[in-house]
């Protein structure tokens, strides 16, 4: 380094050429290091820019060394940020992944829940969004209210043990979801809003497609004119929730010892959509429960007045519901439980 | 009930597609479980290819003794030689024939080709092969027909069925003519009255008929026929009751199944010389009575079923099934028709303690309409008076009160309210008007046939839906409240399913009735449909085990599963306590159960005390009991590898869970971490020192974890050192130094007295 005595009067020339020198080593710098060596040769305590600022005399060279520091300053930033980008780029880069792979060890292993726990969560939002109470009941019934208080007739092929599994004279599993119906009437005043879910049992010998037990849920409205319409329009709601919204439901006279008149939905078959297929047994229509008006008889066994209050009630199958929602062509593999066909839900 | 579209056709004029009388049936009255096409397939040209032949020649085939040959004139300028393997038939005969290149029912199509070296062009056909009956012993010969006649001029080729399924309260639509009146309202069209039309009758002898049980038998028409030639009915009868899927028999026998399906009212033959005392008494069976019923089959009767006897024993299962000594035979010459009725509770006790149902008791066990037996009657002597060539001789008509016709006050405008839709009552009184119902001011009277099921306004505003049913709008009830939620119990529930899934646990749904129980008096069905569900569970993880090794031995792999679902604890003659639970089995051992049923109690925010425990499908050394149930690893018999189960009340669970959680200030103040090992004897729990620290220090011990268990040196042999992590804490002001020491001298104080703890330097 060289002493200048009259620093006022080089200041002009000289900052202007190490300026444009430093500005250059600082652009050109390859590496970080590069960079640092040159930060400390252009603005380090021993460079020329800072001994000639010490030695700065008027305020017009001062404003002027420190205008070339600011810049100097600056380019070193911008070029350590350009170096470090481009480092990261570089690391990023050479950890890229074959992002389409993944590897044992690496997953996390979840569980699913059963696809008639699935369906059951539908129908029971269904109805909760219609504010509907959900109860789930007793299994073990007496045939009191399995049987009496829905009015079903002596000679009802459903009392027989050929169709109902008794315990002994008294004691049943139940046939259908409907004695909550009586329990939830005889334990509240109307209105009664109420979806019950839960196990039923019918003597049905095991095949692919038949199951001893099954699921059932069975809705009851107990109101002031309550009508047939709004029986159709529930259903609706509940089957296009299950199904989706552009399903179709039409119904079908039927007979039910607790309702009068007694309907069955059926819902538009989704697979072929009317056309006619093998799982609609080419009709275009799939049958999914016994729906209808609240017989008389049934509010006067337990004590609701019939000229006061009607009501409707609909009972459908939950493992039929999920056959239908996820194609499952048999009813076998809802008591199989091989995990192999659970992994799928 | 099968119902042929040409049958149907007798009492309404139909001209709608099928498709479109099922469709509207199938809304208003029945489920139509098929639409069967029968006989000749109904392709182009098919039918034309089916002609009246004659035989103008008929001989041996020359080259095979069983077979004739045969020139049959069909109406062509050459007779056409076919080759036929019958022998009732010979030269002038009328008969049957398919052409070459027709379709045969069953889809066969027929091709002019040499049968033992002879051209045979086309076929001459039995009435099995056009599936108008089951004979296929010999070819169709005809009674008339001029050679080259469309079959179809003469014989229903082609038929369709309906298939429905009546439903219970229909007895009236077990029979043609029922189908046909609901037609004829569903499309407004003209009903034609019921048929049957008494001859002249040709005697009057009088039938001895004494009903003894007129509760049981309320009504019972008899008709006596002499002379009667018993035969193959002919072929339009054999044809309706093949169609209707009843098998022909003999004319007799086919006229009580016709009157049957036609009107829905069983009728029976004797054969009246085989009745002892020429008399027919109803009665219940006596003491020890038994009878040989028609299918061979002895039946010991019981005093509550009601029999026909005739003047010295049972000659019939009154409704259900005749007895084998007085069935009509090829022999028989003297008939008495039973027209009767029965009361359906008693006769469906006896069907069903006898397991025997027929077309019969099917109607019976509904209830019949007693005023049909009269017309029933009728229909079934002008048939076999037809049929048979028979002199009807006697009548007898034995009734008890039969029931009144029910008057019932019909409002159209409660109907309108009640279905939601405004039907003009015009059209309303006319529905009811074409089923039958006999309106005069407010009031409808029921007809007979539905006297049973017709008893209130409310019935007859369904008659009026059913067929209004697709017009009834779909609205949603207006209400003045909306209370719908989850109680607590159902939201855990969900929590609990949701958190096991992702804890790995797949949900499995086993059977409620297992093979066998742990629980001697566990329920038990009398009468299971097989041994595996047998009896009613009290407990969840038997059948979770079994699930488990299923799938082990299929292969998969990381198995975890769970169920929730009832146990029926037995309190003898009551009801069983039914218990919701929730039980899981998982690979791994004991670690990774308990590690399961704590993740459930961190996210229920139910926390819960561990003690050992036992059970038998457990580990005796790995099993722990908490309040709501019990978890451990699996007994090493019980399942090969290491696994681990649990089963734990639901409602117990929903109990200990703290809803909603209490907000506590952890951030505030800072907490104090602290190490404490203690040295205690083997026998000691580190469950039972963590109660007991938590009690001495009170809520300012925020968190007690163990984190280490040691035996070996320097410890006493008989002791084990049991190290915990413990966080002190204050939602109110910084602990300091010495509250920290003194929250952990109260810890130590209180295991030093309980357990001889040692605190480790
Ligand atoms: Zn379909």
């Amino acid at each position: 380094m060289s002493r200048r005595e009259s620093v006022g009067t080089v200041a002009a020339m000289d900052v202007a050429a190490l300026e444009s020198e430093a500005l250059s080593a600082i652009a050109s710098a390859p590496t970080l290091g590069a960079l640092d060596d040159a930060r400390v040769r252009y603005l380090g305590r021993k460079s020329e820019l800072k001994q000639a600022l010490r030695g700065v005399r008027d305020r017009e060279s001062g404003l002027a060394l420190n205008t070339a520091r600011e810049r100097i300053e600056s380019a070193v930033a911008e070029r350590e940020h350009e170096l470090r980008s481009a480092a990261l780029q570089d690391a990023l880069s050479a950890e890229a992944l074959d992002v389409t792979v993944s590897l044992p060890g690496d997953e996390v292993h979840l569980g699913t829940l059963h696809p008639t726990t699935l369906t059951r969560r539908v129908v029971e939002d269904a109805f909760l969004g219609l504010g509907y109470e959900v109860i789930e009941d007793r299994e073990v019934e007496t045939t009191y209210y399995n049987f009496d208080q829905l009015a079903f007739p002596p000679a009802h092929p459903t009392r027989s043990p050929r169709d109902t599994f008794f315990l002994d004279e008294e004691r049943v599993l139940r046939t259908e979801t409907s004695p909550s119906q009586i329990h939830v009437m005889e334990a509240k005043p109307p209105p009664i809003y109420m979806v019950s879910l839960g196990r039923v049992y019918r003597r049905d010998e095991i095949t692919p497609t038949r199951f001893p037990i099954f699921h059932q849920f069975e809705g009851l409205a107990v109101d002031r004119h309550l009508t047939l319409a709004d029986l159709k329009g529930t259903l609706l709601h509940v089957m296009r929730a299950l199904y989706g919204e552009e399903r179709q439901v039409r119904f079908r006279t039927h007979f039910f010892p607790f309702t009068e008149p007694s309907i069955e939905p059926d819902v538009s078959c989704p697979i072929c959509e009317l056309a006619g297929c093998r799982t609609c047994k080419f009709t275009g229509w799939i049958e999914m429960g016994g729906a209808g008006m609240v017989d008389p008889q049934v509010f006067e066994n337990v004590g609701i007045d019939p000229t006061e209050w009607s009501g409707f009630a609909f009972g459908c199958g939950i493992e039929r519901a999920a056959q239908l929602r996820h194609g499952i062509p048999e009813i076998r593999p809802f008591w199989e439980n091989d995990l192999r066909v659970l992994r799928q839900f | 009930m099968k119902v042929p579209l040409s049958w149907l056709r007798d009492y309404v004029p139909l001209d709608m597609p099928v498709e479109q009388l099922a469709d509207r049936l199938a809304v208003s009255t029945a489920v139509v479980a098929a639409i069967d096409r029968r006989g000749v397939p109904d392709v182009d040209g098919n039918l034309d290819l089916f002609r009246v032949g004659r035989v103008v020649e008929a001989g041996k085939h020359p080259n095979a003794d069983r077979l004739q040959l045969c020139h049959v004139d069909v109406g062509e300028s050459e007779p056409y030689q076919i080759v036929c393997g019958a022998w009732n038939f010979g030269t002038g005969a009328t008969v049957a024939v398919a052409l070459p290149g027709a379709t045969l029912p069953g889809g066969l199509t027929l091709e002019r080709r040499k049968l033992r070296g002879e051209i045979s062009e086309g076929m001459i056909l039995s009435e099995r092969e056009l599936e108008l009956g089951p004979d296929h012993t010999g070819i169709l010969v005809l009674d008339r027909g001029e050679p080259g006649t469309p079959l179809s001029d003469l014989l229903p080729l082609q038929e369709i069925v309906l298939d429905l399924e009546i439903t219970g309260n229909r007895p009236d639509l077990l029979s043609v003519y029922g189908v046909a009146r609901e037609v004829a309202v569903g499309f407004r069209l003209e009903l034609s009255p019921p048929p049957g039309r008494d001859p002249e009758p040709a005697g009057s002898e009088r039938v001895d008929v004494a009903v003894e049980d007129l509760d049981g038998c309320p009504r019972y028409v008899g008709r006596l026929f002499r002379d009667v030639r018993i035969g193959p009915s002919p072929l339009w009868l054999r044809a309706r009751l093949t169609a209707a899927g009843m098998r022909p028999i003999s004319n007799v026998v086919d006229v009580t199944n016709y009157v049957m399906l036609d009107l829905g009212n069983p009728l029976h033959a004797f054969d009246f010389d085989a009745l002892g005392g020429e008399r027919i008494v109803v009665r219940r069976a006596r003491p020890g009575e038994e009878l040989r019923t028609l299918d061979g089959a002895v039946r010991q009767l019981d005093s509550c079923d009601l029999m026909i006897a005739d003047a010295e024993r049972s000659v019939a299962l009154a409704g259900i099934m005749g007895g084998e000594e007085t069935e009509v035979t090829e022999s028989t010459t003297n008939v008495l028709l039973e027209a009767a009725n029965f009361e359906p509770s008693g006769l469906w006790r006896t069907s069903e303690r006898l397991r025997l149902r027929t077309e019969g008791s099917n109607r019976w066990e509904k209830g019949v309409d007693p005023y049909l037996a009269e017309t029933a009657a009728v229909l079934g002597t002008e048939l076999i008076v037809d049929l048979t060539g028979a002199r009807w001789v006697g009548h007898t008509d034995v009734k008890g009160d039969l029931p009144r016709r029910p008057v019932v006050s019909y409002r159209p405008e409660y109907a309108s309210t009640s279905m939601g839709l405004e039907v003009d009552p015009v059209e309303q009184y006319d529905i009811l008007a074409r089923l039958g119902l006999e309106r005069e001011d407010g009031m409808q009277t029921v007809p007979t046939w539905r006297a049973r099921d017709l008893t209130r306004e409310v019935d007859l505003v369904e008659e009026v839906a059913r067929f209004k049913l697709e017009d009834v709008p779909f609205t949603l009830p207006v209400r003045r409240e909306m209370t719908g939620r989850l109680s607590h119990e159902q939201r855990l529930r969900r929590r609990i399913e949701d958190t096991l899934a992702a804890l790995g646990l797949s949900e499995v749904c086993t059977p409620s009735l297992a093979r066998e129980d742990a629980d001697p008096e566990a329920l038990r069905l009398p009468e299971p449909i097989s041994v595996e569900l047998a009896v009613l569970r009290t407990s969840l993880l038997p059948n979770l085990i079994e699930t488990a090794r299923r799938n082990l031995e299929v292969g998969n792999e990381r198995i975890a599963l769970f169920e929730i679902a009832r146990v029926y604890l037995p309190r003898g003659a009551d009801l069983p306590d039914e218990r919701v639970r929730v039980a899981g089995v998982t690979e791994g051992g004991f670690a990774r159960v308990k590690a399961v049923v704590e993740a459930l109690q961190r996210t229920l925010k139910a926390p819960a005390r561990y003690e050992r425990g036992a059970h038998a499908l457990l580990h005796p050394g790995k099993t722990a009991v908490i309040e709501a149930g019990i978890l451990g690893e699996l007994h090493p018999t019980v399942l090969e590898g290491q696994w681990g189960g649990f089963e734990l009340d639901l409602v117990a669970l929903a109990d200990a869970a703290e809803e909603p959680v209490q907000y506590a200030d952890v951030i505030t103040y800072p907490a104090v971490r602290q190490d404490l090992a203690f040295v205690v004897p083997l026998d000691v729990s580190a469950g039972a020192l963590a109660e007991v620290a938590r009690e001495a220090a009170g809520p300012e011990l925020r968190e007690l974890q163990t984190f280490d268990v040691y035996r070996g040196a320097p410890i006493r042999a008989d002791r084990k050192s049991i190290a915990f992590r413990v966080e002190f804490q204050s939602p109110e002001r910084t602990l300091s130094d010495e509250d920290a020491a003194r929250l952990r001298q109260r810890i130590v104080d209180a295991l030093a007295e309980r357990f001889d703890a040692e605190l480790r330097g």
